[in-house]
């Protein structure tokens, strides 16, 4: 029986629309469980460019020489090579595709991310290259940005949003002008509700586009002969979360880590059974941690540098177990040092959703100078910085013991020493970094520090 | 109390309101130091500016990446100019004869996120830079700028145009017109502290304002002294 006064009407519509929302998700989630064994081709054979798309291509050139401008790409011809190489043994041979040049190249971003642009441009960042075991892991990687490009996924994707977008329009138009009438708050009920659906769909969409490229990611590995099983191993490294930033949202992009490591552990099944010589020799993490520690050392000191301390320790610390050298111990130092009294791991409630979104509104609202003093007025941060500070100032002392020891340790104890009031000691520490390393492009940042520490020591 | 007397009240509010409202609009904040002249920001280095504008569709947003980076040349020569005919605040290089090109890119990205990692929390409490609360450290030396450099200037910015349809739409059911709103920030360049901050913006197509830019620089400015004399001032700790 329909309702039969207006009031009710509305109500009827409203509770719709509610529904509608928020049922979008979950429905668009239950498509997902669909079987995963049919992928679809490696490259969009039918797919023509119009106009809009070389708009985009336009902007993808654009954006590319950005990254280069700005010093964001990393200029180490080596890494970049290594990256070339690897995407080239994955791309089918003798593949020709319209507009597209392939570029391989390492991003400096402390935040383990990559991306492609529909011109061909995969960027891999330096956060990633250094959380990952292998040069399997990194095939994974590249393998799931080139299904992007090759599957155009950028320009269907952006084709699908500009549809969605003048619809979201469209009904905010008729919404507006809504009669002064039940059936006009009915109509404005559902306009004002169906953006909200339109933009679930624009994220199932998304959603639905990485799914493809994690899937047909693990065919190519396959085909270029990297074990597929490291396709989830990457995401069960992604899955750590150190900095507790990988907060679930109302809408997203990509599916849940979770979910990737389900669908793409039973899309394996029998696939990762077969294993060849080379797959093993692709496996070799010393292998990777050899050609790749440069770049995982620049990475650390990019993680302190805008305060991913806890990553910048766990990330030292590997590169220490694999080579205990001075310049490693060194970075080890400095990423305790950095992380003062923060603890080094969070804490369960940290990692929950509402922990990390706590952690964010805080981190808006304090400077790191103020963080740690609020941390120091605790006992738990006292007990982490004397920790910390003990386990660096050790470090820095190996550091400096070595073979061949780094000057920069010097340095690290002299800030170490500062910070603790031992004005003093800090001196004889910097005055020995400026003797042994004269060209030194922070000299005269210590110089100053000297001359400060002297001062107050009058 | 009276009817009458009431809606005085009312309208003293409302008044007051709108007063404190068009005060944030146009709001610059200064360091303790460059309010008391301890410090003088004679020589100041612009750091490339990172404003993005996009185009507002019926389709969507459109990204406009060429009128972006023309427009983020345009702010940091605008904000020179300001600087310079305003202020007599000179304007030099950032990068010094000798440096090699390669870590100096390298060492001005980096500076530059820095200040992307801070510029969130002078937003959220504009006011507290007036309290000498923010800072980049030291680390900003590292930068090795030319001798007698005071200040670094960092500038960031979003803008929006509309499309011939999308503004039709706006007259109709209403949105958000086109702007240009930025965020800039004066940093010490020997101990790193955040010297001056001001968001000017301005209403109307940001890729082609540009009177409506400078006036919004030159509003935006309005509160930092003038340079008397070109010495460079004495180092400070």
């Amino acid at each position: 029986m329909l309702p039969r006064k207006p009031t009710n009407l509305i109500v009827l519509a409203l509770c719709f629309c509610v529904v509608c929302t928020s049922l979008g998700p979950v429905v668009l989630a239950q498509k997902k469980k669909a079987p995963v064994e049919a992928t679809p081709p490696p490259v969009n054979a039918e797919f023509k460019f119009g106009e809009v798309d070389l708009e985009i291509l336009e902007q993808a050139d654009l954006l590319d020489a950005r990254f280069e401008r700005d010093g964001l790409v990393l200029l180490d011809e080596a890494t970049n090579a290594y990256l070339r190489r690897i995407g080239q043994s994955l791309v089918p041979r003798d593949l020709k595709l319209e507009r597209v040049t392939w570029k391989f190249r390492a991003l400096r971003d402390p935040q383990p991310n990559a991306f492609a642009l529909p011109n061909g441009s995969i960027y891999v960042t330096t956060g990633l290259i250094t959380l990952i075991d292998n040069e399997s892991q990194l095939a994974a990687i590249i393998a799931h940005e080139l299904t992007h490009v090759m599957r155009r996924h950028t320009y269907l994707s952006n084709r699908s949003n500009r549809k969605k977008f003048l619809t979201i329009n469209v009904m905010q138009a008729v919404g507006a002008y809504a009669p002064l009438s039940v059936v006009g708050a009915v109509i404005m009920a559902v306009t004002t509700v169906a953006p909200f659906i339109m933009m679930a769909t624009m994220y199932g969409y998304s959603r639905d586009l990485e799914r493809e490229a994690d899937l047909k990611g693990i065919d190519m590995m396959i085909s270029a002969e990297y074990p597929p099983e490291e396709m989830v191993n990457v995401m069960k490294l992604l899955n750590k979360d150190i900095e507790g930033e990988n907060i679930q949202l109302f809408y997203n992009d990509h599916p849940a880590l979770d979910e990737r490591i389900k669908y793409l552990s039973s899309y394996l099944g029998a696939r990762a059974n077969t294993v060849t010589p080379q797959m093993e020799l692709n496996r070799e993490r010393k292998l990777y941690f050899q050609k790749l520690e440069p770049v995982m050392r620049h990475n650390v000191q990019l993680a302190i540098n805008v305060g991913r301390a806890r990553s910048a320790v766990y990330l030292a610390q590997r590169l220490v177990d694999f080579h205990s050298d001075s310049e490693n111990l060194f970075w080890l130092a400095e990423s305790y040092r950095a992380l003062g009294p923060r603890a080094p791991q969070l804490t369960e409630k940290e990692l929950t959703n509402s922990g990390k979104k706590e952690a964010v509104k805080l981190r808006e609202k304090r400077t790191a100078e103020e963080e740690e003093r609020d941390l120091l007025a605790t006992p738990a941060g006292k007990d982490n910085w004397q920790k910390h500070q003990q386990l660096a100032e050790e470090l820095y002392q190996r550091a400096l013991n070595d073979e061949n020891p780094a000057p920069v340790a010097h340095r690290g104890l002299g800030m170490l020493y500062e910070k603790l009031g031992r004005g003093a000691d800090a001196v004889v520490q910097y005055e020995k970094y400026l003797e042994q390393a004269p060209a030194a492009t922070d000299r005269e940042r210590i110089q100053r520090r000297i001359t400060a520490l002297k001062e107050k020591q009058k | 109390m009276s009817a009458r007397s009431f809606v005085l009240k009312m309208f003293a509010l409302v008044v007051l309101l709108t007063v404190s409202g068009l005060h944030q609009v146009d709001a610059q904040f200064l360091h303790p130091k460059i309010q008391s002249k301890e410090t003088t920001i004679r020589r100041v280095v612009v750091l490339p500016a990172k404003v993005n504008v996009v185009r507002d569709s019926m389709k969507g947003p459109e990204g406009m990446a060429a009128e972006s980076d023309e427009l983020s040349t345009r702010v940091a020569a605008m904000v020179a100019e300001v600087l310079s005919k305003n202020h007599s605040i000179t304007t030099v290089s950032p990068t010094e004869p000798g440096v090699d090109v390669d870590s100096q890119k390298y060492n001005v990205a980096d500076f530059q996120t820095k200040f992307d990692e801070l510029l969130p929390r002078i937003m959220k409490k504009r006011s507290e830079v007036k309290k000498g609360r923010f800072t980049m450290g030291d680390e900003v030396l590292n930068l090795n700028l030319e001798k007698g450099t005071d200040a670094i200037v960092f500038i960031r910015g979003a803008g929006k145009k509309l499309s011939g349809g999308k503004t039709a739409f706006n007259l109709l059911v209403g949105g958000v017109p086109a702007y240009l709103q930025l965020q800039i920030g004066i940093v010490d360049a020997r101990n790193g502290e955040v010297l001056l901050y001001t968001d000017p913006d301005f209403k109307g197509d940001p890729t082609t304002a540009i009177d409506r830019l400078r006036k919004a620089l030159s509003k935006g400015f309005k509160k930092l002294p003038e340079v008397k004399d070109q010495q460079a001032s004495p180092p400070k700790h």
